[in-house]
Parts: structure tokens; C-alpha cells; sequence
């Protein structure tokens, strides 16, 4: 299967008077599992149909493996797409589900017999040719849905969604196929879905899109550890990110010192902000700990507050804090799954320096 | 009485209403079945539907009308009107439908709506220059008046019917045979077609049974006895015969009604699906 | 899902758009054309003269049109609400856990597919005879024969019966709408306490109002334009009191070739069924209750 890029250039998509997509300029080198990533109405299965064929960008270009495919037929583009709903041929088999596409491209039938074959391997669907898809379960539909695309042998492989209508141990299983199938393939593919962990899991790179915009391109880890804004901190990671309004007290060569819930906190990196500014501090659940007696006193990044809520979820635990202060803010931490404490117990809570975040009044990260 | 005791007399009541009014209903039918098997003379002399002396007398004689042609040339004059009405209609309905329901064709609105119009349209106001329409072509007197209307998808239910099962199918099932390199005639005779096909039954059900109890385009346009359908020979039939051979009546009127009834019976859930769709879902 | 290419489009409906000119438009406009002439059949088109009103004139001051008119309209007016209640009731009636409800259902069914052609109408001449079914039924209850087909004020009887006959395909449309009103409601409500007057009177019928709205335009539409009873079983008589106004537009163009006047009538026809129609629909938001929006799925 070849190995295609797909570049974007200044795509962008109105209907009628509402824009879904504004401005998308992307890059996907050969081979790489990018994932579209963002809440509902973002854009994100917008842009991947733009990319089929199933709609016409309003501006811009789109080029597959170097071929400008804009106005090119969706057949014609050397992509296959896997849809949410499966969107299998009712009334045709399994093999003839997979062998209709090309028996539209007009390839001999011992040709597609063999492509058939072997993709029924693949996915082990050997058994079920000849059932139509009422008889199927929806795990073996979607593989009956990923066998079709295989079978056109194209550039670029699209998906759209296609975890959403599984529950959730068969999506945990798919998922794992799915990420084997692109090892073993290389193929290019573009994965669109809104659920965070798919992405994570799954994608070489991950664009995050928000109203019609891309907020960040990078690798999963990097948008997890450094991202570029608040919204794509707070997208990224379960349990969110704990946001907490804050107020700059002094900045300098030392760090910033920060006004929060009630607590002044010394974050030990020089970032370009102002004494006066006000930021927003992003903390993730996970780079809390419980403070001990030995951590000192103000300055040192301490919150105080007290236990609201405990969620025992066996390996760990979250706890839901009200901090101390006029605004009662709320934090969730993430501790050991056997910490002793209980409801309305106070806690102090220790925060990283190094892993915390701070955003500027527009939502983008300070450095 | 308590709460059950009444809930089965209630059970027992409405069993009892519905085989009364069941009996009612059919007793017209099966008196006539009965009168086409019985002779002449005994026709008006009992209620009952069972004749006492059956006799096939009713069904040869009838056969052999009182015209110069047997029944059997009225029967294939019926259908030799129907057959062809019942494919173009199909193929028209639905080639209109998926215009309508997967196209945005300017004026599409203004269009639905006249097509939902002329279904509301008493067809009276069109018979005359329609009639006349048809004598400029010298199409009188032939069968082409009485089906090539139906071609050009005239009959909105049908456009209706089709438009209303199109749009329950999903779209990605479309979608998916578009990426796979169809136009979208191929979607619609490979993909869509087959998924709607009882959508389609039940239009060629109902345009068959209407077409069969179509009587006034036959009587305006037909005047030579040997185009007649059933219809218009059953009428023949009542003029001729006055007073006289019931019997032969009945049982031509018996076999004018076999076709539909047989549909009826072998495609049932056909014609009760087509008209819920068609009405309380549109 | 809809495909770009408007030419494609209108070629799908290339046939509606065509048989839309020429087999609706065209002959709708050439007769109100021809009502305003004096056009007889056996002469050529080119003979026809435009006379104005002439037509309508002779229309306001015509007896057997007038006959026509009452009879039509009380035909409409009897047939239509007592077909649409019977339907009613027996869909009510049938909308139970019972055994057999296919079976009663096709019985039902059976005489609306059957009732409008000429070999039940034909049927129906016995059955209306002097010595026909109803009477020997009217026999067997010890009553006297009545000469159905022979007494205007009787004749009427046997087309309105026929139509009555045929409310299988209403009661078909009720029994879904029936079934299609959510078992919870029912629930509720009993669960709140309403008797089964008042879940009748405040969830059924008005979540049934979209259902006998579209059964009551599709009946009187149907009744206005009956034509096969009257022409078969009673040749419009006895004198003229079952000459519906189908019949009369019929025999004014075919029997007695006066075409300009026949058009004049079935306009006059169509503005009675238009202005009732138009009528019925701007009622139909008072009493019309849509349980949901169109175009939203499941809820």
C-alpha cells in the first residue's frame, strides 16, 4: 500500500452563511496516524470529508500524494473512508460489501477475489463472507467496514468516528486493531473522534480544531506536556486539568510569585508575565500531591482546603477539594488509590512548579 | 362485577362487535361467489350464501359473453393496460422521487408543492382537454391515453410515497457507495433501489389495484369492444342483459375480482405498510 | 445526503417536469379556456367560440345542476363523517392485545381494495334489487321490501352504503396512528389517575388530530369525485337523486358533447373542493395538535 502525504493549504468551509471551518493549513507526512481531535461542531468530520471528496472546500487547495485533488471525484483521490455508522450495503454480503468498489473501478474479478481474501485474513472475517450485515454483530460490522477500505488499497485511509457506536469494551479492543492494523499497513490515515484517549492512544501527531480553527499540531505527548493554549490543556488529559484564577504579585529572575485561593505560590520559572497580571494556573490532577509537614510553609506552592468528595476508582483516587479563600474554588487531585482520607478532612496539597501552567488573559500559555 | 370479570366481558364485547361487523362486511362478497355458483333461478330466492344446486353453468356461459369475444379477451386487454402502467410508474416515481429528495434543483419547493397539489386535484377539471389532448395525437380509442400519463410520474402519491421512504434511509450507506466510485444513478440502481424495494412493491401493489378498478379513462377512451377491459365489459354486460343471467354476472364479476384478491391475500403487509408510511409518518 | 450537479437533478425529474405541463398544467388551463367557450366534441377546435360567462350563467340558473350540487354535497357530508367515525371505532376496537387482529384487519381491508371497481358495483345492483340481498335480509327480519334502486329518496342509500362499506383503508390509517401513540403516556397518566374518558379525551384524540386531519381531506377529496356507484348502480337516477356532479360533468361533455358548459362545471367543482380544502387546512391549526417538530428524529 503506498505510503502518501496530504497537505492542506488555507482550507476553509462555509455553509451558507455559518463557517465551520476557517483557514486549516496542514501537512501529513507518509505514513503517519494523524488524529482530528476537538468537541462537537469543531469541524473536525467536516475536514475529513473535505479531504474525501463528500464536500467542496469554499477556498483553498487540498493535494494527495502530491496530486491537487480539490475538485477531483471522492473515487478518484486514492482514499477509502470507514464511516460511524458502519454505512454497509443491506442487502449485499460481507465479500460483496468489500468487492464493490471495485467492481465499480471495473477490476477483474480474480483480482478482486484475491484482494477479498486477503483482507477477510486481516480482520478475520473469513467466516462471515457470505452473512449480510443483519446478521453481524457491531464489532464485525466496523471490521467488515474496515475490510472494505482496505480492499481499495488507497493512499489514505479516513476515519470518521468510527469507535462512537461500540460500547465500551469492544472500543478498547478496536481500538487496539486499529492502532496493529496501521503498524502493520504504514498507511497513511487520518482518524477523526472526540474522545480524548482515542487520540492520545492512537495518533503519531494530533491536531486539536476548535470552531472551525486548528489550535495545536504536534505529538500527543508534547500537546500533553506543553500545550500551546488553555483550551488545548484543558481538552487533553482525564481528568481535566484543574484551572484556578490567579493574580501576579511579583515577577522576576526568581520565578513568579502568584495570588491564589488565598495562598501565595512561587512558581521557579522565569515566564514573561507582569506584577498586576491577571493569569489563569493550570495544575493537572496528577502533579498534586498530598504536603507534609516537612514542606515548609508559604511560597513553596502549597493550596489548603478541604476534602469535598472522594472517588475510590481502585488503582487510584480522586479527590475533589474546596480550597480555602474567598472563592471556593475547586481542585480534583489525583493520589494513591488507598490514601487515607475522608470527606470534609482538610488537606494541603503540594504542586509542582515545574509542571504547572500558566495562561495569559487571552488563553495562551506563558513562557 | 370485579375489575377482571368486566375486563373479559369487555374482551368478549369487542370480539363480538368485530366478527359482527367482520360478517357484515364480507357477506356481499360471499354472496356473490356463491351466486356465481349457483343457477339462475335460485340467485334471489334465499339470503344464504351457499347455493344449493352448485353449478359451474355461471362461469361457462359467462365466459363466452354475450360479445363476440370471451371473457379471456377482456382479461388480457386489462392487463395488457396494466402491466405496462404499473412498470412505467414505478420507474417514473422513482426516478422523481430521487430528485426530489437528493437534489437541490432550483424551485424544488414551489415543485413539491404542486406535486402535493395535484394529489389534492380533482382529476374532473382535467378529463375533458385531456380527452381532447389525446384525440389531437390520435391516441383515441387505443390503450396509450390509459398509461402513458403514468410514465411522466402524474400520480403524486406515489412521488410521495417513494420521497417519504428515501428519507429514512441513512446517508453514510450513500455516502460510502460514492466513495467506492459511483455517480449517482449507480447509487440509486445499486444501492438505493434494493434497500427501498418495499417501498416499491407497495406502489406497484397499488397501482395495480387501482388501475383495475379504473373505470372512467377506460369508458371515454376505448370504443371498440374488442380493446374493452374487465371493467368495461362487466358494464357491457349489465346492459345487454337485463333481467336475465345473474348467475354469469356474478361469476364474471368473480373472476373480474380474482386478480385483486390474490394480490391481496399473497402481499398483504405490502399494502398496509405502503399506506402507513405514505400517511402517518409523512 | 444530497448530489452536487443541479442538471442531474432536473433530469430526475425531467419526467414529473414534463408530465407536469403537459398533463396537468396544459389541460388545467385549457379548461377553464374552454369554459368560456361554447365548444361542442364532435366539432374541430378551431370551431369553438369564447361566449364570456355565457356558461357559468346558464350554470346559476340550471335546475339539474342545482339537483346535482345539493345531492353531491349531502352525499359528501353523510358519507365522509359517518366513514370516518365508523373507522374510527373500529380501530378503536381492533387496537387491543387480541388474537386474530390481522385476520379482522384484512376483512376490514379487503372492500376498500375492492369496492371501487365496477365488478363490486355491478354486485351492488343485486344487492340493492327488488329481490336482492338487502331485501331478503329485510325479509328474514319479517320487513317489507323497500325499492331501493327505484325511489329517489332510497337510491341514495346504495351509493352512500357502498362508500361506508369501503372505510377499510381509513381504519387501517387510524390503527397506526393508534399505535403509534407511546404506551408511556397511557402509563402516566393512569399513574396520575385519569379515568379512561379523560385519557381519551386528552391524549388520544388530540394526539390523533394529525391522523383524522389527513384521512378527512383524503375522503371528502375522494367522495367528490365519485363516480363509478352512480354511473353503474344508478345511472344518476331516480330522477337525479344520485346525480353527483362527476356524473353530470361526464355526461354534459360525453353525452351530450357540450363541452364548454361540462368545463364550466367541473371548474365549479374544483373551486368547491378548493375552497373546502383551504378551509379544512386554516381550521387545522386550531385543532391540529403536531406532537413533534418535523425533522427531528427519535423523541
Amino acid at each position: 500500500m503506498a505510503r502518501s502525504s496530504v497537505q492542506l493549504a488555507g482550507v476553509a468551509k462555509q455553509f451558507g452563511s455559518t463557517v465551520v471551518i476557517r483557514d486549516v493549513t496542514l501537512d501529513i507526512a507518509p505514513g503517519e496516524f494523524v488524529v482530528f481531535v476537538g468537541p462537537s461542531g469543531c469541524g473536525k468530520s467536516t475536514l475529513l470529508r473535505l479531504v474525501a471528496g463528500l464536500e467542496q472546500p469554499s477556498a483553498g487547495a487540498i493535494h494527495i500524494s502530491g496530486r491537487d485533488v480539490t475538485h477531483e471525484h471522492p473515487s478518484k483521490r486514492g482514499v477509502a473512508m470507514v464511516f460511524q455508522s458502519y454505512a454497509l450495503y443491506p442487502h449485499m454480503s460481507v465479500a460483496e460489501n468489500m468487492a464493490f468498489g471495485l467492481r465499480m473501478l471495473g477490476t477483474p474479478k480474480a483480482e478482486i477475489a484475491t484482494r477479498v481474501t486477503a483482507a477477510a485474513q486481516t480482520l478475520q472475517l473469513e467466516a462471515l463472507l457470505d452473512r449480510k450485515p443483519r446478521a453481524l454483530s457491531g464489532g464485525q460490522r466496523q471490521r467488515v467496514a474496515i475490510g472494505r477500505a482496505i480492499v481499495r488499497e488507497p493512499d489514505v485511509f479516513l476515519f470518521d468516528e468510527p469507535l462512537s457506536n461500540l460500547d465500551a469494551a469492544l472500543r478498547a479492543q478496536v481500538r487496539v486493531e486499529i492502532a496493529r492494523l496501521h503498524a502493520r499497513l504504514g498507511a497513511t490515515m487520518i482518524y477523526v473522534t472526540h474522545d480524548q484517549v482515542e487520540a492520545m492512544t492512537l495518533a503519531s501527531r494530533i491536531v486539536v480544531l476548535n470552531g472551525g480553527r486548528i489550535e495545536q499540531i504536534g505529538a500527543p505527548m508534547d500537546l500533553y506536556r506543553l500545550p500551546a493554549n488553555r483550551f488545548v490543556a484543558g481538552f487533553l488529559g482525564s481528568p481535566r486539568m484543574n484551572f484556578l484564577p490567579a493574580r501576579v504579585a511579583a515577577a522576576g529572575e526568581h520565578g513568579v510569585d502568584l495570588e491564589v485561593a488565598g495562598e501565595t505560590l512561587r512558581i521557579a520559572r522565569r515566564l514573561a508575565a507582569r506584577a498586576g497580571d491577571i493569569v489563569t494556573l493550570g495544575v493537572r490532577p496528577e502533579d498534586l500531591s498530598l504536603a507534609h509537614a516537612q514542606d515548609g510553609a508559604a511560597h513553596n506552592g502549597i493550596l489548603r482546603g478541604e476534602v469535598s468528595l472522594l472517588e475510590r476508582l481502585g488503582g487510584e483516587a480522586l479527590i475533589h477539594v474546596t480550597l480555602r479563600g474567598t472563592q471556593a474554588e475547586t481542585l480534583v487531585a489525583k493520589l494513591a488509590g488507598d490514601v487515607s482520607l475522608s470527606a470534609r478532612q482538610p488537606i494541603a496539597l503540594k504542586l509542582d512548579g515545574a509542571a504547572c501552567h500558566l495562561f495569559d488573559d487571552a488563553g495562551r500559555t506563558m513562557t | 362485577m370485579s375489575s377482571r370479570e368486566s375486563a373479559g366481558f369487555q374482551l368478549r364485547l369487542r370480539y363480538a362487535v368485530l366478527i359482527g361487523v367482520g360478517f357484515v362486511m364480507l357477506y356481499p362478497l360471499l354472496w356473490m361467489i356463491g351466486g356465481a355458483f349457483r343457477p339462475n333461478h335460485e340467485i334471489f330466492n334465499s339470503i344464504g350464501f351457499i347455493p344449493r344446486e352448485p353449478t359451474f353453468e355461471g362461469f361457462t356461459k359467462g365466459w363466452r359473453t354475450s360479445t363476440e369475444y370471451t371473457f379471456a379477451t377482456y382479461l388480457l386487454n386489462t392487463f395488457a393496460i396494466i402491466v405496462p402502467k404499473v412498470i412505467v410508474t414505478v420507474i417514473s416515481s422513482v426516478l422523481v422521487a430521487f430528485g426530489f429528495a437528493r437534489f437541490n434543483v432550483p424551485g424544488k419547493r414551489l415543485l413539491f408543492a404542486l406535486l402535493i397539489a395535484t394529489i389534492l386535484l380533482p382529476k374532473s377539471v382535467l378529463l375533458v382537454p385531456q380527452y381532447l389532448m389525446f384525440r389531437e395525437f390520435g391516441w383515441l380509442d387505443t390503450f396509450l391515453p390509459l398509461y402513458v400519463p403514468s410514465a411522466f410520474a402524474t400520480e403524486g402519491f406515489f412521488v410521495f410515497m417513494i420521497i417519504q421512504f428515501m428519507r429514512t434511509l441513512p446517508a453514510e450507506m450513500e455516502e460510502a457507495a460514492v466513495m467506492d466510485g459511483c455517480n449517482s444513478f449507480q447509487v440509486l440502481t445499486h444501492v438505493v433501489v434494493p434497500v427501498i424495494l418495499p417501498a416499491i412493491i407497495s406502489v406497484a401493489l397499488f397501482q395495480f389495484m387501482w388501475s383495475m378498478n379504473d373505470f372512467l379513462s377506460p369508458l371515454i377512451y376505448l370504443s371498440s369492444v374488442e380493446k374493452y377491459p374487465v371493467a368495461l365489459a362487466l358494464k357491457l354486460s349489465i346492459d345487454v342483459t337485463e333481467a336475465t343471467s345473474w348467475n354469469q354476472i356474478l361469476a364474471m364479476s368473480t373472476i373480474a375480482l380474482a386478480p385483486s384478491l390474490i394480490l391481496f391475500f399473497a402481499a398483504q403487509k405490502y399494502f398496509v405498510e405502503g399506506i402507513t408510511v405514505g400517511s402517518v409518518k409523512g | 445526503m444530497i448530489y452536487g450537479g443541479r442538471a442531474s437533478g432536473l433530469l430526475y425529474l425531467s419526467p414529473y417536469l414534463v408530465g407536469l405541463a403537459v398533463f396537468t398544467l396544459f389541460p388545467f388551463v385549457a379548461s377553464l379556456l374552454l369554459s368560456f367557450s361554447d365548444y361542442r366534441l364532435q366539432d374541430a377546435l378551431s370551431a369553438a367560440q369564447l361566449v364570456g360567462f355565457e356558461n357559468y350563467a346558464a350554470i346559476v340558473h340550471d335546475r339539474t345542476f342545482g339537483k346535482s350540487l345539493v345531492v353531491t354535497l349531502v352525499y359528501v357530508f353523510v358519507t365522509v363523517p359517518l366513514k370516518l367515525a365508523f373507522a374510527l371505532f373500529i380501530a378503536f376496537v381492533l387496537n387491543f392485545r387480541l388474537r386474530g387482529i390481522n385476520a379482522f384487519r384484512t376483512a376490514y381491508y379487503l372492500p376498500s381494495i375492492l369496492g371501487g371497481s365496477v365488478a363490486i358495483a355491478v354486485v351492488w345492483r343485486y344487492v340493492f334489487a327488488g329481490d336482492g340481498l338487502i331485501n331478503q335480509a329485510l325479509a328474514v327480519l319479517s320487513a317489507n321490501p323497500v325499492n331501493w334502486l327505484g325511489e329517489p329518496a332510497y337510491a341514495m342509500v346504495s351509493i352512500v352504503l357502498l362508500r361506508l362499506w369501503q372505510f377499510g383503508s381509513a381504519m387501517v390509517i387510524f390503527l397506526a396512528g393508534l399505535q403509534g401513540i407511546p404506551a408511556d403516556l397511557y402509563e402516566a397518566a393512569r399513574l396520575d389517575g385519569a379515568s379512561h374518558w379523560q385519557v381519551f379525551r386528552r391524549i388520544t384524540v388530540p394526539l390523533l388530530t394529525p391522523v383524522i386531519f389527513f384521512n378527512f381531506i383524503m375522503q371528502v377529496i375522494q367522495a367528490f369525485q365519485e363516480f363509478n356507484g352512480p354511473y353503474v348502480i344508478t345511472g344518476g337516477g331516480p330522477l337525479k337523486s344520485t346525480y353527483l356532479l362527476p356524473l353530470m360533468i361526464y355526461e354534459e361533455a360525453f353525452k351530450y358533447f357540450e363541452v364548454g358548459y361540462a368545463s364550466a362545471l367541473s371548474w365549479c367543482l374544483f373551486v368547491l373542493v378548493a375552497v373546502f380544502t383551504a378551509l379544512a387546512f386554516r381550521s387545522s391549526k386550531h385543532w391540529v395538535f403536531y406532537a413533534q417538530e418535523r425533522g427531528e428524529g427519535g423523541q
